[in-house]
């Protein structure tokens, strides 16, 4: 009995003594689960080379790592948040409302949205219009709003296949989804020349109208992306949107679907050229830099080529490394500490 | 023991035991004395003003047919009512002329002077000696190993039991026979050195020869301790004991010496029940 | 006198056997489907998992060119790029100028190899120059050829590795240089981005050490709370809306108390995030419901005879409890300490919300540092997209059941040796 109530009083003890030791010794990143496994891989390594304690990298989503990152300054917030979209101008806000300013904005890669189907099945070839049709819940049908009418895909573009509309893919709160939603849908939408103008009138309106998704052809499942390479299999009318790692680690299984009239390769979405390709981004807090032990130098290990560049060890893990000259500029960037501006949206 | 037939009742009278006639230690004030004590179940009020007074060195039986509130008497002797969420006992309970309920009293120490033993053998999930040396251990009466052993020693032999066990006093207490079980609660009761020793229906879950044991015991007991006892059996209270008080409904109808309550009772409702025509 | 087989009762004899026969064979059938379920549970993740308990070793001897290591910087020069040369030596080949043939030779080897060098020459730079020989597994994709995983069947761009990597990788089983044998690094490392490199050690210890706060906090406060509201708690209306509550606790969903853990401790108190002392206060708090309620039932299920029989000797009300009435409800109240370890071994959304769904490679040395836990290990491992992690996550999955059935197995073995009758 007494020893039970030694213990406790013990580690009672221990957990106020904590908080006198708090010193944080080593990096904090947390964000993206798109950014997880490069941010990983790169903490991996820095922490063999240099021998030191290992980055701490938490996968809490995009928002989630920017809210977490923006909720203050100093060793009990994170140094970097992992982000697979632009800081919004509300998030920018946020942070310095509590004292985060000087933040670095890091481009480390680009990262390819697939829309993929099992291998046996028929390829599709999108327009982008195609995929607004298709997907949003409500649609413009000869001048009206009304909820989705099509139910086959051959209903909303020539030369697709007749199966019937079935999309699985990331849920509302991740964000390969707001960045599916911002290149595929809303690009698809803006093709009509009524949407495009209610977006340059009335953003936030255009957004509400078009983002969300219908409830009976678009299923969210989870963040877990090899279930849905699995569901893929097992339902070859089927289709289904992750990022462009799954697709090259499965590609005896599933195949791509083009957008455009471009597949998703490295090359393709590296240049620009296939549509769904977003950037991925590291922010970095400046005042963080010489007051953690290693921030400086886990960033450089990140941008290096070793890593991020071409041929690099994250492109194994499936991260398309920026061109050359833009790698560069970024390194030339964080080695100016360059602050970002507050964005435009 | 013979049962006389009576040919004037259809149940048989039962025979007085030969202590039966024996008066109580003349000139011994009572060793307990209850004067006026009522006692409520919540609004239910079960025992109804009774009192009486129960000698020293005897065996005092209390009789009377289910739910007449001889139980509930016996349990006021020890304070076991206190444990009773809503059980409310008004009056005067006097051991030795203290009154058991004053404030002062604290119902543990009571309960080293007065023992209990209940109606099924209730012996603690220990063995044999630590059954026996519980009470001993917690009230601080011996502290020594070789103190213990005697004390534990004494008193199984006291009930008996000795003999039969001395040679597994570690082997667990519920491992025995119902009458064995029954005569090692006694010795755990005996062990603390009470005065007074209750006994709620201490055979009803025996067999007639463990009972037969029992009750030698009592007899035993009694030139020793003050025994009261509950008992369904209107033989059993004949056979041991030298005073008997008859409850019914609640209330104390009579007492007297056990010799005169069976043969020639005073009140009607005490004839009635030793005859069999009640109860 | 009526004969026996004419008794009225006769007639509905036979609907009554037919009905128990009925209900025998449902609960035959109920157990069976229960069983089959499990069966298949069970035998889906061995069969994925069973595979990673062997993997493919490679030894090869590396020439320590100094004309590519750095003296100055140790760091930051290329050993992978070493180790591929090794291996297109081992194979006969020569590199080309585009360096193709490194590339595809290096996407065999696991970059493990490379550290182990850079390790050897820190410690003494007086090996380059010579030539070493370093053992180490195959890079994973390599290990899932060996397996059968990737086969040269598939059309060449659907697969992680070209027919050149596939012949070299038989050409190095032939020749010896790479031996199958088994994975002891899953049982002896922590996470690892690669899969070759990755084990379970890491998290298996940072769950070991969580559940060790959690049933530090939550048995003794569980079990005391439990035998005051029981034994020493008057019946009030105060005691009941209290046990209501408890009640209540007990179904709130998981991630509730990781909300709890984020405001109160970790924002408020200052508790180290993602700690296994943080992880188990929170998960503490949730087994405490189910403990009380265990130890309450326990208790209740002590018969009164053995209380009556205690405080008729003179016992007082403590020492009748804890004498007397705990040790006779110990087996109850250790079922329910290991039901709520049990639970709160696989519990993965509260911990979310206190930071210990992170990377963390290595293995947790202290109570207030950085840790992770079997449950989120697994989680990891699946949302990972390398084929090799699929094995490894079933792998993950039998460690933690592993976990769980010797849990249980202790908690029936401490029963059976303390258990009393009365």
């Amino acid at each position: 009995m007494k020893k039970i109530l030694g213990t406790v009083a013990a580690l009672a003890v221990m957990t106020i003594a904590s908080q006198a030791h708090a010193a944080r010794d080593y990096v904090w990143g947390a964000g993206s689960s798109t950014v997880f496994p490069f941010a990983t891989r790169v903490a991996e390594n820095f922490a063999k080379k240099n021998g030191g304690k290992a980055p701490k990298i938490e996968s809490l989503g995009t928002g989630g790592g920017i809210k977490l990152f923006c909720s203050g300054s100093g060793e009990g917030f994170p140094d970097i948040a992992n982000a697979s979209r632009p800081m919004k101008k509300s998030e920018f806000d946020a942070c310095a409302a509590k004292g985060v300013k000087d933040i670095i904005q890091i481009k480390v890669g680009f990262d390819g949205i697939v829309i993929a189907n099992d291998k046996d099945s028929p390829v599709y070839n999108f327009k982008l219009d195609a995929l607004y049709l298709g997907l949003s819940a409500q649609v413009l049908r000869y001048g009206k709003f009304v909820p989705n009418p099509y139910n086959t895909w051959d209903d909303v573009g020539v030369g697709l296949p007749g199966n019937k509309i079935l999309v699985y893919g990331p849920p509302p709160s991740s964000g390969t989804r707001d960045a599916f939603l911002e290149l595929a849908i809303e690009a698809g939408a803006r093709k009509f020349p009524l949407l495009d103008e209610m977006r340059s009138n009335n953003e936030k309106g255009f957004k509400n109208l078009v983002d969300p998704l219908r409830k009976d052809g678009w299923i969210d499942a989870g963040e877990n992306d090899n279930a849905i390479v699995q569901t893929l299999v097992k339902t070859p009318g089927a289709l289904g949107v992750f990022g462009f790692s799954y697709l090259e680690e499965n590609a005896d299984k599933i195949q791509g679907s083009s957008v455009n009239g471009v597949f998703p390769t490295a090359a393709t979405i590296a240049n620009g050229s296939y549509p769904l390709s977003r950037v991925l981004y590291i922010y970095v807090k400046k005042s963080n830099l010489g007051v953690t032990p290693g921030l400086t130098e886990y960033v450089n290990e990140f941008l290096s080529d070793a890593a991020s560049g071409r041929g690099g060890y994250l492109q194994g893990r499936g991260l398309i490394p920026l061109p050359p000259g833009q790698h560069d500029g970024q390194k030339a960037l964080f080695k100016a500490g360059t602050t970002m501006a507050r964005p435009a949206a | 023991m013979v049962v006389k037939v009576n040919m004037q009742t259809s149940a048989p009278t039962p025979v007085v035991g030969t202590h039966a006639n024996q008066a109580p230690p003349a000139g011994e004030p009572a060793k307990i004395t209850a004067r006026d004590v009522n006692v409520y179940y919540g609004a239910n009020h079960a025992l109804k003003s009774v009192s009486l007074d129960i000698p020293g060195k005897s065996v005092t039986a209390f009789i009377g047919p289910s739910g007449c509130g001889k139980s509930t008497f016996l349990r006021c002797i020890n304070r076991m009512n206190d444990t009773i969420p809503g059980c409310r006992v008004e009056g005067r309970i006097g051991l030795d002329g203290d009154d058991i309920y004053d404030p002062s009293i604290d119902p543990v120490s009571l309960r080293a002077r007065v023992g209990m033993v209940f109606q099924k053998p209730n012996p603690f999930p220990k063995s044999i000696y630590d059954n026996v040396a519980y009470g001993p251990r917690i009230h601080g009466l011996e502290t020594s190993k070789t103190g213990l052993d005697d004390l534990v020693e004494a008193s199984l032999k006291r009930a008996g039991l000795w003999g039969e066990v001395h040679d597994r006093l570690k082997a667990p207490g519920t491992g025995l026979s119902g009458g064995q079980q029954q005569r090692l609660v006694i010795a755990r009761a005996i062990a603390v050195n009470p005065e007074v020793i209750l006994m709620d229906e201490p055979c009803s879950a025996l067999d007639p020869i463990a009972t037969a044991r029992i009750e030698e015991l009592i007899d035993d007991l009694a030139s020793q301790f003050c025994i009261v006892i509950v008992t369904h059996s209107m033989a059993q209270a004949a056979r041991v004991s030298q005073q008997t008080a008859f409850f019914h409904l609640g209330s104390l109808v009579e007492t007297g010496p056990t010799g005169m309550i069976f043969t020639n009772p005073k009140d009607g409702r005490t004839q009635d029940y030793i005859t069999g025509r009640t109860g | 006198m009526t004969d026996a087989a004419q008794h009225p009762s006769a007639k509905h004899l036979k609907k009554r056997y037919a009905a128990e026969a009925r209900f025998k064979m449902y609960g035959r059938l109920a157990i069976t489907i229960a069983l089959a379920f499990l069966v298949i549970l069970l035998g889906r993740i061995v069969l994925q998992g069973y595979s990673t308990f062997t993997t493919n070793t490679v030894s090869l001897p590396v020439y320590l060119d100094p004309a590519r290591i750095d003296r100055a910087d140790l760091s930051g020069s290329n050993y992978d790029y070493l180790v591929s040369l090794a291996v297109l030596k081992a194979l006969g080949e020569t590199e080309d100028e585009l360096g193709t043939m490194s590339e595809d030779a290096s996407a065999l080897i696991s970059r493990d190899l490379g550290f182990q060098i850079l390790d050897k020459v820190k410690a003494d730079p007086g090996l380059i120059g010579k030539t070493i020989t370093v053992t180490g597994p195959v890079k994973a994709d390599a290990d899932l050829y060996y397996k059968g995983e990737i086969k040269r069947s598939v059309a060449e761009g659907n697969r992680k590795l070209n027919d050149r990597q596939l012949t070299w990788l038989d050409r190095l089983k032939k020749s010896g240089r790479v031996h199958g044998g088994f994975n002891s690094a899953f049982f002896t490392h922590g996470d690892s981005t690669e899969p070759e490199q990755a084990g379970i050690l890491g998290a298996a210890v940072g769950s070991a050490m969580m559940l060790l706060v959690t049933a530090l906090i939550a048995i003794p406060v569980g079990v005391m709370a439990a035998i005051w509201l029981e034994e020493f708690a008057p019946k009030n209306g105060w005691t009941d809306l209290i046990e209501v509550n408890i009640n209540n606790l007990a179904a709130v969903p998981s991630i509730v108390y990781g909300l709890l853990g984020l405001a109160v401790f970790i924002n408020w108190l200052g508790a180290p995030r993602g700690s296994p002392l943080t992880g188990g206060i929170v998960l503490a708090l949730m087994a405490l419901p189910t403990m009380i309620i265990a130890t309450r039932a326990a208790l209740k299920a002590v018969p009164p005879s053995i209380r009556d029989g205690a405080l008729a000797i003179g016992a007082s009300r403590t020492q009748t409890v804890f004498h007397h009435v705990v040790p006779l409800a110990r087996p109850g109240i250790m079922t329910g300490a290991i039901l709520s370890l049990s639970h709160a071994l696989g519990e993965t959304a509260p911990l979310l919300m206190v930071g210990m769904v992170a990377f963390v490679p290595g293995i947790p040395s202290s109570f207030i540092g950085g840790a992770t836990v079997l449950p989120v290990q697994v989680f990891i491992w699946e949302n990972a997209s390398e084929r090799a992690f699929a094995e490894r996550t079933a792998a993950g999955i039998m460690v933690l059941l592993a976990f769980m059935i010797v849990m249980n197995a202790t908690a029936i073995i401490l029963r059976r040796r303390y258990e009393r009758r009365w």
